[in-house]
C-alpha cells in the first residue's frame, strides 16, 4: 500500500512538474532568452534534403570534424519544414547554432529583429570574396549576417540531341525565341515546360523575374519586390503582355506537375525547353547531364542592362548561440576553397563556388553558366530571396491564376497588390 | 440524449433507505485529485493555449517580435478579405457536400450491410479500411491518380472520353471537388460504422409490429429507423461538422488550397496565413471564427435536440 501511495505521489508530482513546464512553455508569445550551454558540437540545421546535396554537406561536415578542432553535427530537415520552422528555431530558448539559408533580402528581416549572429569578423578574413557578395551578405545596418559558399544560375535548359533532331538552334532574341516555339509546335513537341504544379508553384516566379528584369531592369524589379512600386503598375502590365505572347507555347500541364516531373518531360523530349535553376540536375540521371545545355533567357529590350538570376546559398547563425567561437571556426572552414571544392565534388557539380580560388566541376556547362553570370551587369537572386518567403505565396496565386485566366490580368494584379500590401505592412 | 431524460425511479420512503441515502459529505482526496489533476493538465495544454489564441486574434504578431494589440482590426480586415470570402464559401460547400454525402452514403451503406449475410463482414471491412489509412498517405495515392497522365485520365482516354480529361488538381473548376472525393472515400466508412452501431440498438420488435400493421419498407424506414437513430444522428452531425471544419491534411497535401485559392478552406487559409505569411494575429482571428462556426452549429443542434426530447 505504501509503495502504491508513494508511486502515486510521485506520479502526481510528475504531473505537477509537467503542468509547471506547461506554464513556463505556455508563454509562447513572450520572448525567451537563451541559456544554452557553452561547449559541445556546433549544430548545423540544413535544408539540403535532396540526396546529392545532403551527401555533399555530410562530406564537408565529416572533413571539418577530422581536422580536430571544433566539432559539428549535421541535422537535415525537409526544405518545406525547415522554412516554416525557421522562425521557431531562431526564437526558441536553445536554438540550433547554424542554418543553411540564402543571401539577399530574405535573411535581413531576421537580422532586423536581432536574431542573427554578427559575422563581420569572419568576413574580415574573407578578402577573396567579391564586393558584390559582401553587400549581398550584409544586413541593412551594415553587419555581415551570412557566409555564402555556393551559387548557381537559371537558364533555358534543353537537350542538345533533341534540338539537333528538331532542327532548331538556341535563340538569343525574343523574336528568335518565338520562332523556335513555333518550330517545335510544328514538330508536335510542347515547346516550353515549367513544372509549377504540386509542391513547386514558385517555379513560375522565374518567368516573372526574368521578364521583369529584361523589360524593366533589375533595379525596378528589386524596388517592386521591396514595395516601392505597385504590382498593378503599367510596367508590370507590360511584363504580362509579353508573357501572353508565349503563353500558348507552354506545355498544357505546366501548372499541373512539379518541376521534378517537368524535368522528366524535358529529358524524355516531350517538352522542348525549360526555364529552371541548375538544381534540377540533382534529380537527373548522370548520362542525361552530358546531353544538357542551356541558353540565356532571350533579350527583349537591348537598352536594358543585362541581369541574370544567380541565387547564392550559405549559412547564418543564431544570435543566441553559446558557441560563437566554434560557429565562426566552422564558417571560416566553409568559406575555404578546400571545403567548397569538396562540396561540389560530392554534389551534382552544377553549383559554383563563391570563393574565387575554389575550382568548379569544370564541365563546359558550368563554364558557360559562370561566364553568363560574370558578363551580367546585375545579379538578382530569386523572387523570394529578393523579397521574403511571405511574399512568395502571393506571387504563386497571381501567376497560376494568370495561366488559367490570362484575360483577367488587371484584376489579378489588383488582387496581387492587395495581398502584397498585407505582407509588407505586417 | 434519451438517457438524459430517463424518468426518476420511484422509491418507497422507508426509514432504512433514508439512512442509506444520507449524503456522504466527505469526498475522498483521491477522487478530488482524479478530477483536479486532469483538469489542470487540460487547462494548461488545451484551455490556456486556446485563450491565448483568442488573445492573439486581437494582435499583430509575426511569431518573432512581441505581439502588438490592434483591437478588432483583424476581424475588420476579414470582412473585406476576398480570400476569406472564398475560403468561407468553399468551407460551406465542403460542409454541405462532404457532410451530406457522407451522412447519406454512410446511412445507405449501413442499411445495406446491417443484415448478417454470408460475406457481409468483408464488405464492411472494405468500406471501413480507408479510415485506417493515414489521410496523407491516401492523398498521395489520389494525387498520382489525378495527375495529367494518371489513372483517371488514362481510363477516360481508354473509354474514348478524351474531352473529359482534365488536370484535376490544377484547374480551378475541379480542384475543390477533386479534393472532396478522397475525403468522402474515407468518411463514408466511418459514418457507416456509427450508423451500424445505431441500427443494432433498435429493438427488432418495433419492425415486427410495423410489419404486422402492414407498414411498407419506406414507412418502416421513415417512422421507425430514422426516429430511433436520433441520438446517433447527433453524434454523426458533430463528427461531420468538426471533421469538415478541421479538414486540412487532405487539402494541404493535394493542392495546398490552390490553384489561386480555388480549393481554399478556412483551415488551409489559416495555416497559410500563420506559417507562410507569418501573420499569426490574423491567423488566430481565422481560428477563432472556425471555432465559433463549429461551436455554433453543434450547439444549435444540441439545443434543438434537447428541446425535442423535453417536449
Amino acid at each position: 500500500m505504501s509503495i502504491d501511495g508513494l508511486s502515486r505521489r510521485n506520479f502526481l508530482a510528475g504531473l505537477g512538474g509537467v503542468g509547471a513546464a506547461a506554464i513556463l512553455g505556455g508563454c509562447a508569445t513572450s520572448a525567451s532568452t537563451g541559456t544554452g550551454q557553452a561547449g559541445g558540437a556546433v549544430t548545423l540545421q540544413s535544408n539540403l534534403s535532396a540526396p546529392l546535396p545532403k551527401a555533399a554537406m555530410e562530406s564537408v561536415v565529416a572533413a571539418f570534424n577530422q581536422k580536430g578542432g571544433a566539432q559539428a553535427v549535421l541535422n537535415t530537415v525537409a526544405a518545406e519544414t525547415f522554412r516554416t520552422q525557421l522562425p521557431s528555431y531562431l526564437t526558441s530558448g536553445n536554438p540550433p547554432d547554424l542554418y543553411t539559408w540564402y543571401a539577399g533580402s530574405v535573411g535581413r528581416s531576421y537580422a532586423k529583429k536581432g536574431l542573427l549572429l554578427d559575422l563581420s569578423d569572419v568576413w574580415s578574413g574573407l578578402t577573396d570574396y567579391s564586393a558584390a557578395t559582401r553587400t549581398l551578405s550584409g544586413d541593412d545596418a551594415g553587419k555581415q549576417i551570412i557566409v555564402p559558399i555556393t551559387y548557381y544560375w537559371w537558364g533555358m535548359f534543353y537537350r542538345k540531341s533533341n534540338f539537333e533532331k528538331w532542327g532548331v538552334r538556341p535563340p538569343t532574341t525574343w523574336d528568335e525565341f518565338l520562332a523556335v516555339c513555333e518550330a517545335l509546335r510544328a514538330k508536335g513537341v510542347e515547346p516550353i515546360g515549367m513544372g509549377a504544379g504540386g509542391t513547386t508553384p514558385w517555379v513560375a516566379s522565374a518567368w516573372f523575374d526574368y521578364l521583369n528584369i529584361r523589360i524593366n531592369g533589375a533595379v525596378y524589379h528589386r524596388e517592386l519586390l521591396a514595395g516601392r512600386h505597385r504590382f498593378d503598375d503599367p510596367q508590370v502590365k507590360a511584363v504580362f503582355a509579353k508573357w501572353k505572347e508565349v503563353l500558348p507555347h507552354f506545355d498544357k500541364s505546366a501548372t499541373a506537375i512539379p518541376f521534378q516531373d517537368a524535368t522528366t518531360s524535358l529529358l524524355q523530349g516531350r517538352t522542348g525547353m525549360m526555364l529552371i535553376g541548375t538544381f534540377f540536375a540533382d534529380a537527373a540521371p548522370k548520362d542525361a547531364l552530358d546531353d544538357i545545355d542551356f541558353f540565356q533567357f532571350p533579350i527583349i529590350d537591348p537598352k536594358v542592362p543585362i541581369a541574370e538570376e544567380g541565387p547564392t546559398d550559405g549559412f547564418f547563425a543564431s544570435a543566441k548561440t553559446p558557441r560563437g567561437a566554434e560557429v565562426k571556426e566552422f564558417l571560416k572552414y566553409l568559406a575555404t576553397a578546400e571545403a567548397q571544392e569538396l562540396f561540389i565534388k560530392n554534389s551534382a557539380g552544377t553549383v559554383l563556388p563563391v570563393n574565387p580560388k575554389a575550382k568548379d566541376s569544370g564541365t563546359p556547362l558550368v563554364a558557360k553558366g559562370r561566364k553568363m553570370l560574370n558578363d551580367a551587369a546585375e545579379i538578382t537572386q530569386f523572387f523570394n530571396r529578393d523579397s521574403s518567403d511571405a511574399l512568395q505565396p502571393t506571387a504563386d496565386a497571381a501567376l497560376l491564376q494568370f495561366f488559367a485566366q490570362p484575360d483577367q490580368v488587371d484584376s489579378i494584379l489588383a488582387t496581387w497588390q492587395a495581398a502584397a500590401e498585407k505582407v509588407w505592412s505586417s | 440524449m434519451v438517457t438524459l431524460t430517463a424518468p426518476p425511479v420511484e422509491r418507497p420512503p422507508t426509514s432504512g433507505n433514508r439512512r442509506r441515502n444520507k449524503p456522504n459529505r466527505r469526498v475522498s482526496p483521491l477522487l478530488i485529485a482524479f478530477v483536479l489533476v486532469p483538469l489542470a493538465v487540460e487547462a494548461f495544454w488545451v484551455f490556456w493555449p486556446a485563450i491565448q489564441g483568442v488573445y492573439l486574434s486581437f494582435t499583430n504578431w509575426d511569431g518573432i517580435s512581441p505581439p502588438t494589440g490592434v483591437g478588432f482590426d483583424n476581424y475588420v480586415e476579414m470582412a473585406g478579405d476576398p480570400v476569406f470570402g472564398k475560403a468561407l464559401l468553399d468551407t460551406v460547400i465542403w460542409l454541405v457536400l462532404f457532410g451530406g454525402v457522407s451522412a447519406v452514403g454512410g446511412l445507405g451503406a449501413a442499411m445495406f450491410l446491417q443484415r448478417e449475410r454470408r460475406g457481409v463482414g468483408i464488405y464492411r471491412a472494405a468500406l471501413f479500411t480507408p479510415v485506417v489509412f493515414s489521410l496523407v498517405a491516401t492523398s498521395l495515392i489520389w494525387q498520382s491518380m489525378y495527375q495529367p497522365d494518371g489513372l483517371i485520365n488514362t481510363v477516360l482516354g481508354g473509354l474514348g472520353l478524351e474531352g473529359w480529361q482534365r488536370s484535376w488538381l490544377s484547374e480551378s473548376d475541379t480542384a475543390l471537388y477533386a479534393v472532396i472525393l478522397p475525403a468522402l472515400w474515407r468518411q463514408i466508412g466511418y459514418v457507416m460504422v456509427l450508423y451500424l452501431a445505431g441500427l443494432k440498438g433498435i429493438d427488432p420488435v418495433l419492425y415486427e409490429a410495423a410489419t404486422v400493421d402492414g407498414a411498407s419498407r419506406w414507412q418502416q424506414f421513415t417512422r421507425i429507423t430514422l426516429p430511433q437513430l436520433r441520438s446517433v444522428n447527433a453524434v454523426v452531425l458533430s463528427v461531420i461538422v468538426i471533421d469538415s471544419l478541421r479538414s486540412f491534411d487532405v487539402v494541404w497535401s493535394l493542392t495546398k488550397g490552390g490553384p489561386f485559392h480555388s480549393s481554399e478552406l478556412l483551415s488551409t487559409y489559416m495555416y497559410a496565413t500563420a506559417f507562410q505569411s507569418l501573420r499569426l494575429g490574423y491567423a488566430s482571428a481565422l481560428a477563432v471564427v472556425i471555432f465559433l462556426l463549429a461551436f455554433g452549429v453543434i450547439v444549435t443542434y444540441l439545443v434543438r435536440a434537447f428541446q425535442e426530447s423535453d417536449s
